[in-house]
């Protein structure tokens, strides 16, 4: 029969063991990657990492405000229902399910522009801090994608019309500013469909449709 | 010698496997160290720290999200537990759960795939450009779209969900979904329907994106179909800020 004691030490160095065997391969696998990059290309991504995380502090900040201020009114009684029914409506609006208005940019594209094109059209609105896309007033939602060959394009399997139109609500100087930047996706577009004429518009006001599709999933289920 | 071998079978097992633990252990320590010794180097010529920022930064990103979804959890328990009309707060709690699902605020399990997308690894082919070798943003956009083609209904690249506002981003050669670094190779999770790969690989994108991709650059395209795949939840920001649900105020 082994002392305790010696199977305590034995559990602490293979435990101390493990730990190190997993920080090896971790460092090894994210270290290599990024070895390879310039010290620009570290930069940028430097900067990125900043600015989601800043991003992600102050929404920490506004769920920890109003955790707190759930819990106060659980505690003094006070009906939660409006809370709720605001939380409701705010994540329903931000996935697409119900409509939307605001502010943003309308972008007209007229010419042959194939599904890839305009996906990184889509891609870089997204980047610029869209928070609600459509396309020919479809609303872009997880599971709907462009396809198509330039002058066939679908989008959700709907064919596209020449010229088609691209509303997004965002902040408008930033959503424009992003697509026409010196070296953007409109000089990139430029240079390799040049028969295609993008032009974007700020408005003070759109509303974006809901989605028709049914977003919950059929196949997937919560994981617990 | 005849003096040592009594010796050697007296010593108790617990001291052998212990020795042979602690040698792993320095084995280890050592190769941790030695490892380190090249990025020491590059902190000189200002690329290490660098590094080390990106990777620091990316491990706060994670703890930031853990915090962001225990902190959703939480609202939604309080929230569904708390004072007011009963059957009103139990429908407007069933709304929440449904809106959480189509949101991609919670992680689901079901059928599916998992395709791993990695650099090439031989030489470069005969017209083909060095960065063509390496897996870009464009590949991970292509892919995705094509899996929501072939009537995906979740999909995540290593973890991160692919919401409505997601961007697939390309900083020199790293890629960043969600605005976080992802780490190669990439593997793209995806549920749905059974037979989801036969319809992937029945997109005329996705041969397209094979056959340039993986025929001519070399790019190397995996697949698995395990039982269950898991999407993992979306974690970030749920805040309109420069709009709002229609006929709000």
């Amino acid at each position: 029969m082994r002392a305790p004691a010696a199977q305590l030490a034995i559990t602490g160095v293979l435990l101390i063991l493990g730990f190190l065997v997993v920080v090896q391969l971790r460092a090894q696998s994210a270290g290599s990657a990024l070895d390879a990059r310039s010290t620009e290309e570290l930069t940028t991504l430097v900067a990125n990492l900043n600015t989601r995380n800043d991003q992600l502090r102050a929404e920490v900040a506004r769920l920890e405000t109003n955790l707190a201020g759930v819990v106060a009114d659980r505690q003094t009684g006070r009906s939660s229902v409006d809370k709720l029914a605001a939380d409701v409506a705010r994540i329903r609006a931000w996935a697409g399910i119900d409509a939307v208005t605001g502010s943003g940019i309308r972008v007209s594209v007229r010419g042959p522009l194939g599904a890839t094109g305009a996906s990184e059209l889509l891609n870089e609105l997204r980047n610029a801090g869209a928070e609600a896309v459509a396309v020919e007033g479809v609303r872009l939602v997880p599971g709907v994608a462009l396809s198509g060959d330039p002058g066939s394009v679908l989008i959700g399997g709907v064919p596209l019309d020449d010229p088609f139109e691209i509303s997004a609500i965002g902040r408008s100087e930033v959503l424009s500013g992003s697509l026409s930047r010196v070296g953007g996706i409109l000089a990139q577009l430029a240079a390799t469909d040049p028969d295609v004429v993008i032009t974007v518009i700020p408005l003070e006001r759109m509303t974006m449709p809901a989605s028709s599709r049914s977003l919950v999933p059929v196949h997937g289920t919560p994981a617990l | 010698m005849s003096a040592l071998a009594p010796r050697i079978r007296a010593i108790p097992s617990w001291q052998i496997t212990l020795g042979a633990a602690l040698l792993v252990l320095g084995f280890l320590v050592a190769t941790q160290f030695r490892a380190e010794e090249p990025r020491v180097r590059y902190t000189t010529q200002a690329r290490g720290p660098l590094v080390a920022t990106v990777l620091e930064l990316q491990e706060r990103q994670d703890a930031l999200k853990a915090r962001i979804l225990a902190l959703n959890e939480a609202i939604a328990g309080e929230l569904s537990g708390g004072k007011g009309d009963a059957t009103l707060i139990a429908q407007l709690t069933d709304q929440m759960e449904d809106a959480r699902l189509a949101a991609g605020l919670v992680a689901v399990e079901g059928p599916g795939l998992v395709l791993q997308i990695e650099d090439a690894d031989g030489p470069a082919p005969p017209g083909t450009a060095g960065a063509d070798l390496r897996v870009s943003g464009r590949d991970i956009r292509i892919v995705v779209d094509q899996l929501w083609l072939a009537r995906a209904e979740a999909i995540a690249v290593n973890g991160e969900r692919i919401v409505g506002p997601t961007a697939v981003l390309e900083v020199g050669g790293s890629i960043l979904v969600n605005s976080a670094y992802l780490t190669p190779p990439y593997q793209i999770a995806a549920i749905g329907e059974t037979g989801l790969y036969e319809r992937l690989t029945a997109e005329e994108g996705f041969a397209r994106f094979l056959n340039d991709r993986a025929g001519g650059a070399g790019i190397r395209v995996s697949v698995a179909e395990p039982d269950t795949v898991l999407v993992p939840a979306y974690a970030g920001s749920v805040v309109l800020r420069y709009g709002r649900p229609e006929g709000d105020g």
